[in-house]
């Protein structure tokens, strides 16, 4: 059943097309992995499915329903954490802004604030400012105040970009079992190929100027994932071939 | 750069309050020596003589308070509008587009050049001396605002509408969050013009204050109660820049970078 | 630049215009004499009367060279104790208490100590400018030549440079863009003192001049000057900021702040 669905969609910004004719439809529970050389309208693509930006042709529809603005049951984890995140308000502070906004019960908030840090494995980093966390540590409190909207719908704009290989991986693992454990549909851009495939159920590479989809097929790879044996295996290794041959030749 | 012997900060700041003791010193020697007339400059021990007299017998505390409350109620009033107004015009940049040149024409302006306007339309009085304060120490809030408040990280304004937070909620958690250190700084720039401002303006209209204290006392050659009354001068800069740097501090605790 | 950035933004004088139109307005409409206050046109009569009659160039040139008067021996004494102060952590720590106690007096405190040394003139109000304007400068070169970027020194050392041409050659260039920045800022500051000091005690230049249209109520003189005070402000401040776009703006040393 269709979650998220896009119909038909243009978008032009500034005079300049950004995406045509996007066409797809998103399953509830699904992981839907978007790659793409960049100027490609990913992001855009992400904005338009939070509600961030309306269409400029075609709709969009969230259960069936147009989406007319950012609801609080999608959640939208940023790149650029540092930015995203509040400075003066500690690890707990910043949860507790979603919380605020979804004007959560108050004695309940506390309780919920330590079992999202505990999810994320931040709890001992309660009350430190996000500029004493790490980098990768702030992502995941980003992804934690995310996870306090209880969302339905996780979309992730490029989100292990800016951290080191190590942190990436773990970080990987960690989202999908969040999207196992919730059930939340994500949609997942990045430029990564590995990454993309390595997470997704379903892949979709773009093609620049203006954005369009220029292939899409399921990750026939079986759950759970496992950073070192499913990346060896052939299919695996076929998929990416078959992916950096048409960003490869899409880049031009 | 000299490689530093691992003192603690204790014996620094022992060794540095010893330096200036040391000038204290040189003080004494050049007074003592008569190198320079002690008419330009008395002896320390009779600064700090009148410095004593004058706060206990004599009203050189009164003088004192009437030059802090000047400053500091100027301030205040200045802080006020210049949040208030500096916020409503931050946020929309619609407004700044209108007011910023305006604002950029009047920020060079002297606050002091205001006074003889000041004089003019309200007279030699306390009032003209508070209005001219306030509109000196106006500037820097109100400019210092509108930077925070329009500087705030646009990434954050689209995690507040992702989150459903509604105006209000956006404006108090996290704009004006976001602005405090642009806003205190310009508090702290606005408090130092309004200790000038006091002091002039207690000069020019004769209100009652360090600042006629210290001009009575240069135009009587009484050197001793002019330096004490400087001194004390530079007491309420140096207390009030103290004081406001603690509120800084604790306000903006998050900033402490250990990373 | 995007197409719309240079085209003006007529939005900025709005306010402006719309004033000046309106008081002019306000003042022909009600006919209103006043001590206090006088209307637009007025005031450009009155600049240009002083104009004409020297009036004005002469104060302005008193206040401008006082202000850079004050500010040049400022500036020497600020940097000739700044630059080792930021050479010299010992010495930067030794001197703080001595610096923490003097910075906190107003510049104005210090009038009637000039005036009781030098009398009214140059010499007292060119003192005050200088005090005022030394402590900027002594505070900014300080961060400026202790802040320069430390992996510089360290190349400088590994290719055998001694302490004296390590300052000469990297110390200083390097800070020397913030330098000019602490100059721009103390070069404002000396021109603001100089016109308060004129205000406050000393019968020259254009804050003088200010005061005694003031008290010989011609309130179109005093606002003409007020007027004529900010545009000589604003070019100050511009020439020295073009300035140091042409000096430091090839070698994208530093970003163009106000």
């Amino acid at each position: 059943m269709a979650l998220i669905a896009f119909e038909k969609v243009d978008l032009t910004l500034g005079g300049r097309p950004i995406l045509a004719g996007i066409d797809v439809s998103i399953r509830k529970g699904e992981f839907l992995s978007v790659v793409g050389p960049s100027g490609c309208g990913k992001t855009s693509l992400l904005n338009l499915a939070a509600g961030l930006l309306t269409p400029s042709a075609g709709r969009i529809t969230y259960a069936g329903k147009p989406v007319t603005g950012p609801r609080q049951d999608i959640a939208i984890v940023f790149q650029d954490y540092g930015k995203a995140l509040l400075p003066w308000r500690t690890a707990s502070g910043n949860i507790a802004l979603a919380l605020e906004a979804m004007n959560y019960p108050k004695e309940k908030r506390a309780a919920r604030i330590a079992e999202l840090l505990a999810l994320i494995g931040l709890s001992r980093h309660a009350d430190k400012f996000p500029n004493q966390l790490s980098g990768g540590m702030q992502q995941r409190l980003q992804i934690a105040r995310c996870l306090a909207q209880d969302p339905s719908v996780l979309l992730m704009d490029e989100p292990f970009g800016a951290l080191d290989a190590m942190t990436r991986q773990a970080l990987q693992d960690e989202v999908l079992s969040i999207a196992a454990r919730t059930g939340a549909t994500v949609l997942f851009i990045t430029h990564d190929l590995e990454e993309a495939i390595y997470l997704g159920d379903r892949v979709i590479a773009m093609r620049p100027n203006p954005g369009r989809f220029e292939i899409s097929f399921d990750i026939d790879l079986p759950r759970p994932r496992d950073q070192l044996t499913t990346r060896e295996r052939p299919e695996f290794l076929k998929m990416r071939r078959e992916l950096f041959d048409v960003i490869k030749e899409v880049e031009h | 750069m000299i490689a530093l012997p691992q003192l603690s900060r204790v014996g620094w700041l022992l060794g540095s309050v010893g330096v200036g003791l040391l000038f204290i010193l040189l003080w004494y020697g050049i007074a003592q020596a008569r190198l320079v007339s002690p008419v330009f400059l008395p002896s320390p021990e009779r600064a700090w003589d009148a410095l004593v007299y004058g706060l206990t017998e004599g009203d050189l505390g009164a003088k004192t308070l009437g030059t802090v409350e000047r400053m500091i109620y100027g301030w205040l009033l200045a802080s006020l509008v210049g949040i208030v107004i500096g916020a409503m015009i931050g946020v929309s940049e619609a407004a700044r587009a209108y007011v910023e040149p305006t604002l950029e024409f009047l920020r060079p302006l002297p606050a002091s050049a205001m006074m003889p306007v000041a004089i003019a339309i309200l007279g030699l009085t306390d009032q003209m001396v508070l209005a001219v304060i306030a509109f000196g120490a106006l500037w820097p809030m109100l400019l210092g605002t509108v930077h925070g408040f329009a500087a705030v990280e646009p990434r954050l304004y689209q995690v507040s509408r992702a989150l459903g937070l509604s105006r209000f909620a956006v404006i108090w958690k996290i704009a004006l969050p976001s602005a405090m250190p642009d806003i205190l700084s310009g508090m702290r720039v606005g408090l130092t013009i309004a200790l000038i401002l006091a002091v002039v303006g207690e000069m020019l209209a004769s209100r009652p204050g360090l600042g006629q204290a210290i001009l009575l006392a240069a135009r009587s050659f009484q050197s001793a109660d002019l330096y004490a009354g400087v001194i004390l001068l530079g007491m309420i800069g140096y207390v009030s820049s103290v004081l406001l740097g603690l509120c800084e501090g604790r306000l903006l605790r998050w900033r402490q970078s250990h990373h | 630049m995007s197409a719309e950035a240079k085209r003006l933004d007529w939005r900025g004088l709005v306010i402006p215009v719309g004033f000046v139109v309106g008081a002019e307005f306000a003042a022909r409409a009600t006919g209103w004499e006043s001590s206090m206050l006088a209307s637009p046109s007025g005031i450009v009569a009155a600049f240009w009367t002083v104009l004409i009659d020297g009036t004005l160039l002469h104060a302005t040139a008193a206040t401008l060279a006082t202000s850079l008067a004050g500010l040049a021996i400022g500036s020497i004494f600020g940097l000739l104790i700044g630059i080792p102060l930021g050479l010299s952590r010992t010495a930067d720590r030794l001197m703080e208490f001595s610096i923490e106690a003097f910075r906190p007096i107003p510049a104005v405190a210090l009038i009637p100590i000039a005036l009781l040394v030098f009398g009214f003139g140059f010499r007292m109000e060119i003192s005050i400018v200088a005090f005022a304007a030394f402590w900027p400068i002594l505070i900014l070169t300080r961060a400026a030549v202790a802040g320069v970027e430390p992996r510089l020194i360290q190349v400088a050392r590994a290719l055998g440079f001694g302490a004296t041409a390590r300052v000469w050659k990297i110390v200083l260039p390097a800070a020397l863009p913030r330098i000019f920045v602490a100059f721009r800022l103390a070069a404002g500051i000396a021109l603001i003192v100089a016109v308060t000091v004129e205000i406050a005690a000393n019968p020259l230049g254009l804050g003088y001049n200010m005061i005694l249209a003031q008290q010989t109520l011609r309130p179109e003189l005093m606002l003409a000057l007020l007027v004529w005070l900010g545009v000589v402000g604003w070019a100050f401040n511009h020439i020295l900021l073009w300035s140091q776009k042409r000096l430091f703006g090839p070698a994208a040393m530093i970003r163009i702040e106000r």
